[in-house]
């Protein structure tokens, strides 16, 4: 991460356990169950497919999981072409619970809104699944296979 | 019988594309037709040149700065009024096909209500109207993305879904590759059948869902087309139309290229930084391509294909109008045509649109044939109007009264009623921060024959520069008098009346939550 800039930042508090919701996020598998718009992510061997509600694939590599510093990190490999991704999820320890940094560093910059605006959601889906229990909108825990479908039109 | 406003836009389409405004190339006798029996504006702006900010205002009837659409990719909140919230209300029958674009469309995680509709083929949002339409059925300018037409392609004509120009490339940036006979950006040759290309979709949409009303309803259909914006893939069944290398080149394209890059440098800073390729201002034009690349056969077949999109345009519409005359319901029913925005098509050497106000993208058709039952008198309107006169305009059509939310007003049908109405000015302003790119800031007043537009700080500019067009002089705006001494009181009392005119900025701008 030390060689480009952060793009996109967000942050939560969890009014929990910081192990507990670690736990979580350290489960790359589970992250359809807390980002709204992910159907479902599988891993397999390492790589991370994120299917999402409109149909389109993500490929993304884990990079490292680093249990003594609670931290994920991934990058996104395709099917889309990006010069440069990094992504990075860190649970620490809160005064008030467990306090979630979401980072990514992209280029081209053409997502830097979509997913700011994205790991805002998740964050707040994140939430709700270790509160509460729920489940982001978009996850089906079937063995949904991807379409090819794009990610959405130009304007 | 019910009464019924249809409100038909197209998208990116220059003021010239219509034969009624002196157009030559595309033969558009249906719009033409609207044009000679009601009101031709002459200059007509939108208060912002690309596509969210535009539809929001004529949705609203608000200048940019008091819907909050800044930029494309900015939503228009979920509970801004707009017009068809009222016409709805008060019980008219509500529905868009075609375009929306009020909500961003790249959008890969579903976050917004009109995209899950167009996945799920839902025509309304859980039962409920959506920004006031009780039915929405929405197309995209080609197969990609959630809309309906998307699915509808899918499931009846699979083998197309590939045929179109794909719109954004593989790193989801707009796509820089050539096509067509020229290598022309954002050109192909098209397989798709013409019944099946976007444009008919839209109109047999609006044609089946006018079929469902009952004669007696009153009725608001925003018929919303998606050409001729860019990619330019009409259907390749329709090529013959416009032969492109029989096409003269555009009044707007200086040929000869000292001359042009002349122009171009008269103007401000990042209008050549951008044709040199050394600057990327906006997400609306393919980051990759270089203007100063642009050759005359390229100039050529955009047109070409720009105008066989504004053909079948014509003809489409010439479908819903007879549709609406078979069953009687013509005589009733006002027209409203028009577009969100310009587009370059050549002029001064550019394709495509940015922060650059000219009348290539400001000069916008605007037409309106008022039912025939009420015998107004046709006219042709020079004072300057804008897009945000719309909505008040469809109030006045269906005996509402104007909501004091609404900027504009509404249009007048004659020079004298422009006059009586005090018109003089029209708003134009763009805001972009582009990620990783510049930052431009311009604002623009059109009155008395005048343009003048100022830009505040930003990566090219200081806060000093601006450009000022004679258009009577100057049509083409090649000559930038804003630095000229003599033109100096007049170009302060434009830039006055402009800064007092606008409304204020919000306190806190909306989220910028898309690139589009």
């Amino acid at each position: 991460m030390a060689e480009h800039a952060v793009d996109v930042r967000r942050e939560i508090v969890i009014d929990a356990g910081v192990d507990v919701v670690w736990d979580i996020v350290a489960d790359a598998a589970r992250q359809a169950e807390w980002f709204p718009g992910m159907v479902s992510s599988q891993v397999d061997d390492g790589i991370r497919i994120i299917v999402t509600a409109v149909g389109g694939v993500l490929v993304e590599e884990i990079l490292d999981v680093d249990h003594h510093a609670r931290c994920f990190e991934y990058s996104i490999t395709g099917p889309m072409h990006l010069d440069h991704h990094r992504g990075r999820i860190t649970v620490m320890e809160a005064p008030d619970g467990a306090r979630v940094v979401y980072e990514q560093e992209l280029q081209p910059k053409a997502l830097v809104y979509v997913l700011d605006a994205a790991i805002g959601d998740a964050l707040e889906g994140l939430r709700d699944l270790v509160m509460d229990g729920r489940t982001s909108r978009s996850f089906v825990a079937a063995d949904v296979r991807p379409d090819g479908q794009p990610m959405g039109e130009g304007g | 019988m019910g009464r019924g406003i249809l409100f038909v836009t197209t998208d990116q389409q220059r003021y010239d594309a219509l034969g009624c405004n002196g157009g030559a190339i595309a033969r558009t006798p249906v719009i033409d037709g609207l044009a000679a029996s009601g009101i031709r504006y002459e200059r007509a702006h939108p208060q912002n040149v690309v596509c969210m900010p535009s539809r929001a205002t004529m949705l609203t009837g608000q200048h940019v700065r008091n819907h909050g659409v800044w930029m494309n990719g900015v939503p228009l909140p979920a509970d801004a009024p707009t017009v068809a919230g009222l016409l709805h209300d008060a019980g008219w029958r509500t529905g868009l096909f075609g375009k929306a674009h009020f909500e961003p469309l790249l959008d890969p995680f579903l976050r917004f209500p009109a995209n899950r509709m167009g996945l799920t083929g839902d025509t309304d949002e859980a039962g409920r109207a959506h920004r006031g339409f009780e039915h929405m059925e929405f197309a995209g300018h080609g197969s990609a993305g959630p809309n309906h037409y998307g699915g509808w392609l899918r499931k009846n004509q699979p083998d197309h879904m590939g045929s179109f120009f794909p719109a954004l490339g593989i790193d989801l940036e707009v796509n820089s590759e050539g096509g067509g006979e020229s290598g022309a950006p954002q050109v192909r040759h098209n397989p798709v059948p013409r019944e099946s290309y976007h444009t008919d979709w839209v109109a047999d949409r609006a044609i089946k869902w006018l079929d469902g009303l009952d004669l007696d309803d009153d009725w608001f259909c925003w018929l919303s087309f998606p050409d001729p914006h860019h990619p330019w893939d009409p259907p390749t069944s329709e090529l013959h139309r416009v032969p492109w290398r029989d096409l003269d080149l555009p009044e707007g394209y200086p040929e000869v290229a000292s001359e042009r890059e002349a122009a171009i440098d008269a103007k401000a800073a990042h209008w050549r930084h951008w044709y040199d390729g050394t600057l990327v201002t906006n997400y609306e034009a393919p980051p990759r391509w270089v203007p100063a690349t642009l050759t005359t056969d390229q100039v050529r077949e955009v047109n070409a294909m720009a105008h066989i999109q504004n053909e079948l345009i014509d003809e489409a519409l010439g479908r819903v109008l007879g549709a609406l005359e078979a069953d009687g319901r013509g005589n009733g029913t006002d027209v409203v045509f028009t577009t969100d925005h310009g587009e370059f098509q050549g002029d001064h050497g550019f394709l495509f649109k940015g922060p650059f106000h000219v009348d290539s993208l400001m000069r916008l058709p605007l037409v309106w044939r008022p039912a025939p039952s009420r015998a107004v008198q046709p006219s042709v309107v020079q004072e300057p109007v804008g897009l945000l006169d719309l909505a008040p305009t469809f109030c006045r059509i269906a005996g509402l009264p104007v909501p004091e939310w609404m900027d504009g007003e509404p249009l007048p049908t004659s020079p004298a009623d422009a006059a009586a109405q005090g018109r003089q000015r029209v708003l134009t302003e763009w805001d972009s921060v582009h990620p990783g790119g510049a930052e431009v800031h311009l604002q623009t007043i059109t009155r008395d024959g005048l343009v003048c537009t100022r830009y505040e700080p930003g990566t090219c500019q200081d806060g000093t520069e601006g450009e000022l067009w004679d258009l009577a002089e100057d049509p083409l705006q090649l000559v930038n008098l804003w630095d000229d001494p003599a033109q100096r009181s007049l170009r302060d009392d434009l830039v006055g009346d402009l800064v007092e005119a606008l409304p204020e900025r919000p306190r806190t701008p909306l989220v910028l939550e898309a690139p589009v």
